[in-house]
């Protein structure tokens, strides 16, 4: 059985330090205002470290019309910048904002789970750079823990597209706040 | 440079000192990873680390020495670097005839670079004789100083060890934006069942993850310290006779503490509720071992030395100090243990002066000022940004225009250096040798050389050898610099026996391999010493905290913590990492908001007797009432508001940025 590459986001333990998303630009070389990866505050206390999701039923795939996008046997969603004519189609599609139009090549990028570092057994470098271990990679066609859940505060809809990562909510804490 | 990977180390004035890799191809940056084998930062960077290859190959860094005429006109233009050397040079020996020392000439340099190759600065001024230099530490002084009252020497446990801790207690720090590699260890405790306990004015990232989070008035921490220790004091401690014996002055603590210290006064002057305090004190009483970490937002007021003091204090009494894994976190200073030659280099004698002239690097200008035989005349600027970063800017002004030469060595074109008559262009560390030793892990790592340097880009080392040669050109024997040696034998001259021994090292080879953590590290208190508990240390206890918080209605007091993607004004120019989120954003609490009448996202200005700076305002519902927040450099920078009162300057502390006092109103054109 292949296997179902997906991301695990434990929203409690992310200090939103952004090391994923620079590291992303670190690794792949993408021109600033290009964000494969983006770290956001979505709620009080509340950020999440977002990418393409490689989704099971990827809408990027299902609207462009040069069919640019294919979707690996792993699961990890890729484009060939080749085919793509820059109609954006994809990019309003993404309900994650996961496809990145660079008005200068007119092409779009995204996230491609760094497949040539997958390749060769290393995890991705969002994953790598991550201090806390509150991004990881895991299969989810094997992956179960309880306590890991589909959807989360400030995540977009999940039914059309079946992003493929689970997250690990916020746990609630003792405050006080000054008299 | 051959293709491959090099080993570097981020040179940042930050906890994390990181090892970095550097992956090099056709003589370019490529991209940079962490290093894995440094157990501290164990493979990973920060944001910044990351955004290395943007940071040297960036459109806005310098690349030839410039000059300037006249002074502050953006009239540059470009020299060689014999040009920008003769000018100096030239400048230093008329100085030198003229006053018949070197005293009119000196340098301001602080940490912009914690490399030791980078004390290059000093051993060239060291070079020519008696001259003009800066002492102390803006930073980290009053802090060091207290941990030193209270220990004996300078005492931080290994970052690394927390992970065993049962108990976590950070007062004032926030390592999920500053020190975000320390977070895997405090994780790490907690997830084995340990407490994490936050105490902060501001309710801080780290505060956000934080088991319980305890929200106290800025500048009263000493004053909780103490409300805790009575909690446990008169709930009966069971190990009263060790812990007499391990202290210096434990009744006279205890008596202090029962006779002047009243719980209810503890909880309105911090604003923290007693059954706050009860749950503290019944943690530190109960969670051994307990770590305490003294960040140093603690020591940016003119209470930080007593509050450190009383916070060390508590963890003694609670006898954490003596077990293993418990401990207390400040910051160390093992790079004084190396040899720091440069630091240490010994200039000509001269005739009559037998020393330098030191002056605070707290209060630089306005101590520069009043130095009249002969007054300062020459300044260089090294691994410092002084126009966003030190107080007192109008005293600057009168100093700078009293100046006739000022040089500054940066990257970047930056607002001290659009000051500058000459600004020369430094090299970044990815471009130069070093040895770098941190101040809170205990790793010690090569900077390799990696790329050829950015245009025609220097390190401070290869700028000390050039100057210094042409000084000895103009006047021989100006200089008793030895610009001959390479920085390679500058390194293995660091790597003295002692320091190999301590090190584990054989050779220097052995650092090519991978950073290496010191062997034995003094980390909890030795038998021999013994603990000076808070009335010992100050003779005067009973005034300890005693003043009043004279702080007027509607007025706030500024707070200008770090921020996540720039350290002080560094990073400021690299396009990956987005500042929009943080610059010219005032922070204000909701109270303050209707009381002057301030909406979210509008225009307003906070200031004081010393200037005024714009911003938009952002309503931090979290915030104290009496407290405004602002991040520091930007295009606006908050030091213009920052200068300390005349009888604080007297003796050598850090800045007390957080004394700060600014009041609040709404933007007008008028005020322009």
């Amino acid at each position: 059985m292949f296997k179902r590459a997906g991301f695990i986001f434990n929203a409690d333990d992310c200090i939103n330090c952004k090391a994923c998303e620079i590291a992303c630009k670190n690794e792949n070389q993408t021109p600033t205002g290009i964000q494969w990866r983006g770290v956001k505050k979505v709620a009080p206390e509340l950020y999440l470290s977002i990418s393409c999701n490689h989704c099971d039923s990827p809408e990027c795939f299902r609207v462009c019309p040069e069919r640019a996008f294919m979707k690996r046997k792993d699961g990890i969603v890729q484009i060939d910048e080749d085919l793509c004519t820059g109609c954006q189609l994809c990019v309003t599609a993404c309900p994650y904002h996961a496809p990145q139009f660079n008005p200068e090549t007119r092409k779009v990028s995204k996230c491609q789970m760094c497949y040539p570092r997958q390749d060769i057994g290393m995890v991705p470098s969002c994953v790598e750079a991550c201090t806390t271990g509150a991004l990881n990679l895991v299969d989810l066609n094997t992956f179960e823990d309880e306590q890991a859940v589909r959807k989360i505060q400030g995540f977009p809809e999940i039914t059309i597209t079946c992003p493929s990562i689970l997250f690990y909510p916020l746990k609630p804490r003792k405050r006080y706040f000054l008299q | 440079m051959k293709d491959g990977i090099y080993r570097n180390t981020c040179p940042r004035n930050c906890y994390g000192t990181c090892s970095i890799l550097s992956y090099v191809k056709n003589g370019r940056l490529m991209k940079v990873t962490g290093d894995p084998k440094h157990g501290y930062t164990k493979g990973r960077l920060c944001a910044k680390g990351y955004a290395s290859t943007q940071f040297v190959y960036n459109s806005q860094r310098l690349k030839h020495p410039m000059i300037q005429s006249p002074r502050g006109s953006g009239n540059w233009k470009r020299i060689s670097w014999d040009e920008a050397y003769s000018i100096i040079a030239g400048k230093i020996i008329e100085l030198n005839q003229r006053y018949g020392s070197n005293l009119a000439s000196g340098y301001n340099k602080f940490s912009g670079n914690l490399g030791l190759l980078h004390y290059a600065v000093e051993g060239m001024f060291n070079s020519f004789g008696p001259h003009t230099k800066p002492t102390g530490n803006p930073c980290a002084l009053t802090g060091k100083l207290a941990v030193n009252q209270s220990f004996g020497n300078n005492y931080s446990s290994v970052p690394e060890d927390m992970a065993h801790a049962n108990l976590i207690v950070i007062w004032g720090a926030n390592p999920a934006v500053t020190n975000v590699h320390q977070m895997k260890f405090i994780y790490e405790a907690r997830r084995r069942g340990a407490k994490f306990v936050v105490i902060d004015p501001i309710f801080t990232r780290t505060a956000e993850k934080a088991d319980i989070y305890i929200q106290i008035n800025p500048g009263t921490d000493g004053w909780l310290a103490l409300g805790i220790a009575k909690i446990i004091i008169e709930k009966g401690i069971d190990f009263e006779e060790s812990t007499r014996d391990q202290t210096i002055g434990w009744d006279q603590y205890k008596h202090f503490i029962q006779n002047q210290i009243d719980l209810f006064d503890v909880s309105k002057r911090t604003g923290v509720p007693l059954e706050a305090m009860e749950v503290l004190a019944e943690f530190y009483g109960n969670l051994k071992p307990a770590v305490t970490w003294n960040g140093l937002g603690l020591q940016r007021n003119d209470r930080g030395g007593h509050s450190i003091s009383a916070i060390n204090s508590l963890a003694a009494m609670t006898g954490n100090l003596s077990n293993p894994n418990g401990g207390l976190y400040y910051m160390h200073f093992d790079i004084d243990y190396f040899p720091q030659l440069l630091l240490n280099h010994q200039g000509p004698v001269h005739p009559t002066i037998t020393n330098s002239r030191e002056v605070d690097i707290s209060n630089f200008s306005k101590n520069a000022l009043t130095l009249t035989d002969p007054p300062l005349k020459f300044l260089w600027v090294a691994s410092r940004n002084i126009v966003t970063q030190d107080q007192h800017l109008k005293s600057w002004q009168h100093l700078f225009n009293q100046l006739e030469l000022i040089v500054t060595v940066d990257l970047y074109l930056t607002k001290t250096a659009k000051k500058s008559d000459i600004v020369l262009p430094a090299a970044s560390h990815f471009e130069e040798e070093d040895l770098n030793v941190g101040y809170w892990h205990y790793w010690l790592a090569i900077n390799q050389k990696a790329i050829t340097p950015y245009y025609e880009a220097k390190s401070d080392l290869q700028i000390a050898r050039g100057l210094t040669k042409k000084l000895n050109e103009l006047s021989p024997d100006f200089s008793n610099f030895p610009y001959e040696k390479e920085p390679i034998d500058w390194i293995k001259e660091e790597l003295s026996l002692e320091i190999m021994q301590q090190y584990g090292l054989t050779s220097y080879e052995d650092l090519l391999k991978g950073p290496h953590k010191k062997l034995e590290i003094t980390d909890s208190m030795s038998d021999s010493e013994k603990f000076k508990l808070l009335p010992a240390i100050e003779a005067h206890s009973n005034d300890l905290f005693l003043g009043k918080n004279l702080q007027q209605p509607l007025t706030y007091r500024l707070l200008s913590p770090q921020t996540l993607l720039k350290i002080h004004s560094q990073y400021e120019m690299v396009s990956w990492l987005d500042h929009k989120e943080t610059d010219n954003i005032i922070e204000l609490s909701y109270s303050a908001a209707i009381q002057h009448e301030i909406d979210e996202n509008t225009k307003i200005e906070i200031y004081n007797e010393h200037g005024l700076i714009v911003g938009t305002a952002k309503i931090n519902p979290t915030l104290p009432n009496n407290v405004v927040l602002a991040t520091q450099a930007g295009s606006n920078p908050i030091n213009q508001l920052i200068s300390q009162k005349e009888e604080k300057d007297k003796n050598s502390s850090s800045t007390f940025f957080y004394d700060s006092i600014v009041k609040i109103r709404k933007w007008s054109e008028k005020y322009v």
